[in-house]
């Protein structure tokens, strides 16, 4: 079903605006700082998962995940002191840098140009809170420490980038709409982008990982042991993650004008809201959010060549989400895979980390793994690329988002060709 | 700009110290009075009594509040919903975090419990920044596009330029769209200020140009221009606003001569100084009315903006003379973002609608 977006509005087409390629790409992931690491690491399959480092996990029978370790911000930082920036802000800040290194610029390069800093967070600096806390069970609320208390706003993650960077001519925005955050925030920007209300957008997601996050699912019994098995038959959960996922976007002309290294285009991007379950997954409206966007992107389900799926191998996810694809792209869909297995879930990054891999994957020619695959569970029916990537020319890629809340969001990416 | 590429505010409600309802935050525009010293919370705001029994267990401070306000929002005369706002509305929530109240209860329980997993499972989707949008859009059927929004004080015109933005590529129609903070002991830890802390949530109503009437509603004020940008510290507050406001007249095609209102959300800080100085070097003191959020209903912190918008859209609706004349809100955070929104205030006719 296709029905309008809305009844009497002017839908604008993508193809109606600006074009939005993606020129620059950074990346903070548990299997590897930079986009060089992070490439290598989808290609090989390589696991970030091992043992929680960042807090104590005493109490728990298993408390693995994907964690960012040897993560130093003052590389990434000539303007503000990482002291005063909570763990998710450092890693916004500082894959911001590097998408802009990525992508030839320098921040000088920005001045005079209006822009756009959209970073999605599940958590935002709830990791700060924790220490605060922690004070507090321990000494008293008197030793919560002020200037950890300042940490706490979210709209940091995006104005401290801006800080960083020295950009004042700027919309600074955090969209913390949970595990979907990052395709949101991307989504967002190619709205800005394509209407003309910004010229360059810095965009994508951070999260940290943080001590509610662990207990949380853990209590849900949706966290697996030890490995992240999405579309597996005997796939135990998921494993939480952490890192940032940050592209540099602009429009077409400027990237042209200035002689850009183009990744890809964004064609394509949905949002819709379940409006039914605090937690689980509703398969028709996800199945909606898939049909908006490629409705949106001005393609058909058979043009799609791969789907990068939100796939975080709980139970309840994996077959609602395999099923809302089938109900799109009919019974033999294209090939779904979840970069989770690798990556465990970045929350509020990992839609962003995916979207990077989306376009590292058009770029090299590429399809990632779904890694830890024993046997694909019935109830999914899809082909997962199980445990080694696959040499392929992806041309029009898919990326899956959902949220807590009932929030999807479903970007289209595209190799750049000049005469779309 | 074609009509349907303009976005107008059709309706607004808010949950203020002032009372429950929007009717009770107009009257306290009117008087102008503070009551009081000290925190100032919604009266009587108890939300099993507000919501119901049902649904209602789980929902903290902050979800209630703005379920509530996006319900007065939505309701007609007839009890009913209004007219046009159907289940593919969107709606758009500013916030500078979730709940602190829940996310260190969460928290310590962590820290106190036999194992650190024995948290509260139903508690649990509190804790995580998009709550309120989330369940605002479970508990009066919302499926069109649902965002949380984050800009610390400006969170509120963050969330109008989103639901803009929005409108403009088509996503969709009709959106609410505001923004809520709760007060708690909480929050009390996190924050102080040089103004007592309030709370509530300010919801308006956006669509495009023309459609309100087609639905019996007004078209209380179109917005003209939204413009943000940043200050690296305090002194810097002046001239980044100054530059947002002069970008918004520039935008618009308007003068400052017109200007009816200012509404402003900081306080009698270096921050809200810096706020004063920028509205005073653009606009000077030209305009009659003169709005201060954290005046009215206390230090809203991340509501503030909302409150400061639905403030001079609530003054002018009762305001006769204020129709087709300007207004402008502005905010500053002190982690750097700055921004104002240029309004067009009362109805449109026929003509100007080209």
């Amino acid at each position: 079903m296709l029905t309008a977006v809305a009844d009497d509005s002017e839908q604008l087409p993508a193809s109606a605006g600006r074009r939005v390629v993606v020129t620059g790409l950074g990346v903070i992931s548990s299997v590897g700082v930079g986009v060089a690491e992070f490439l290598s690491g989808l290609r090989a399959g390589r696991s970030g998962a091992k043992p929680i480092t960042g807090f104590p996990t005493d109490g728990y029978d298993h408390a693995i995940a994907c964690e960012v370790v040897d993560f130093d911000p003052a590389r990434w930082m000539a303007h503000l002191d990482p002291a005063e920036l909570g763990r998710a802000s450092q890693f916004s800040v500082a894959a911001a840098g590097m998408a802009l290194e990525d992508a030839g610029l320098t921040a000088p390069d920005l001045l005079g140009r209006h822009g756009l800093i959209s970073i999605g967070t599940t958590n935002g600096e709830t990791r700060e809170l924790d220490r605060l806390v922690e004070q507090e069970v321990t000494g008293g609320p008197e030793r919560m420490d002020p200037a950890i208390a300042r940490r706490v706003n979210a709209g940091r993650l995006s104005a401290a980038v801006a800080r960083e960077l020295g950009l004042t001519d700027v919309e600074a925005v955090t969209i913390p709409t949970a595990c979907a955050a990052g395709n949101y925030a991307i989504g967002n920007a190619f709205d800005a982008i394509r209407a003309g209300e910004a010229a360059f957008a810095v965009c994508g997601g951070a999260d940290a990982l943080c001590r509610k996050t662990i207990a949380g699912f853990y209590r849900l019994g949706a966290m697996a042991p030890d490995r992240c098995q999405p579309f597996d038959k005997n796939r135990q959960g998921m494993l939480a993650g952490e890192g940032a996922g940050v592209m540099l976007l602009e429009d077409l002309a400027s990237a042209r004008a200035r002689g850009a290294r183009i990744y890809a285009e964004i064609i394509g991007f949905a949002l819709n809201c379940d409006a039914d379950h605090p937690v689980a997954p509703n398969q028709d409206s996800v199945a909606r959010c898939m049909e908006l966007a490629l409705h949106n992107a001005g393609v058909k389900p058979d043009q799609v060549d791969f789907i990068s799926a939100h796939g975080t191998a709980t139970r309840a996810n994996d077959v609602v989400e395999a099923r809302a694809i089938r109900q799109v792209f009919g019974p033999a869909p294209p090939r779904t895979v979840s970069v989770k297995s690798m990556l465990g879930h970045a929350l509020g990054a990992a839609s962003a980390l995916a979207a990077i891999g989306c376009a590292l994957a058009i770029t090299e020619g590429f399809i990632p793994p779904t890694i830890n695959h024993v046997e694909t569970d019935p109830e999914c029916e899809i082909d997962c690329v199980p445990n080694t990537a696959i040499e392929a020319s992806p041309r029009i890629v898919q990326n899956n988002a959902l949220a807590f809340g009932g929030n999807n969001a479903v970007l289209i990416l595209s190799k750049f060709e000049e005469h779309a | 700009m074609k009509p349907a590429a303009r976005t107008v505010i059709s309706g607004w409600s808010a949950i203020s110290p002032f009372g429950l309802v929007g009717a009770d935050f107009a009257a306290g525009l009117r008087d102008g009075q503070r009551h009081g010293e000290g925190p100032r919370h919604v009266p009587d705001f108890e939300v099993r009594e507000v919501l119901g029994r049902k649904g209602t267990r789980s929902l903290d401070r902050q979800t209630a509040l703005a379920v509530a306000t996006a319900g007065q929002l939505l309701a007609g005369q007839d009890g009913g919903r209004i007219d046009g706002v159907g289940p593919e509305s969107g709606l758009v929530l500013g916030t500078v975090t979730a709940s602190a109240l829940s996310m260190m209860d969460f928290a310590r329980d962590t820290f106190t419990q036999d194992k650190p997993y024995h948290v509260d499972p139903a508690r649990f989707p509190n804790t995580v920044l998009n709550c309120a949008a989330a369940r605002c859009a479970i508990w009066h059927e919302l499926r069109g596009p649902n965002t949380t929004v984050s800009a610390g004080r400006a969170s509120g015109l963050a969330a109008l330029n989103y639901a803009r933005r929005l409108r403009r590529s088509g996503r969709a129609d009709v959106i609410l769209c505001g923004a809520v903070e709760e007060l708690s002991q909480a929050r009390s830890w996190l924050e102080s200020g040089a103004e007592p802390l309030g709370e509530g949530c300010a919801m308006v109503l956006v669509e495009p140009l023309g459609r309100p009437s087609a639905h019996g509603r007004a078209e209380l004020a179109e917005v003209l221009a939204l413009e943000f940008g940043l200050h690296s510290e305090p002194s810097g507050v002046r001239s980044a606003l100054g530059a947002c406001l002069r970008r918004a007249f520039a935008t618009a095609d308007e003068t400052p001569d017109r200007v009816w209102a200012v509404a402003s959300s900081g306080g009698p800080d270096p921050f809200g100084k810096g706020e004063d100085a920028a509205i005073a070097d653009v606009i000077g003191d030209r305009a009659p009315v003169r709005l201060r959020s954290s005046e009215l209903v206390g230090d809203t912190n991340g509501a503030s903006a909302a409150f400061a918008l639905v403030a001079v859209v609530a003054k002018a609706a009762e305001t006769p003379q204020a129709r087709g004349h300007t207004a402008v809100v502005t905010s500053v955070d002190r982690d750097g973002v700055v921004g104002c929104a240029l309004l067009r205030l009362g109805s449109h006719t026929a003509a100007d609608v080209t």
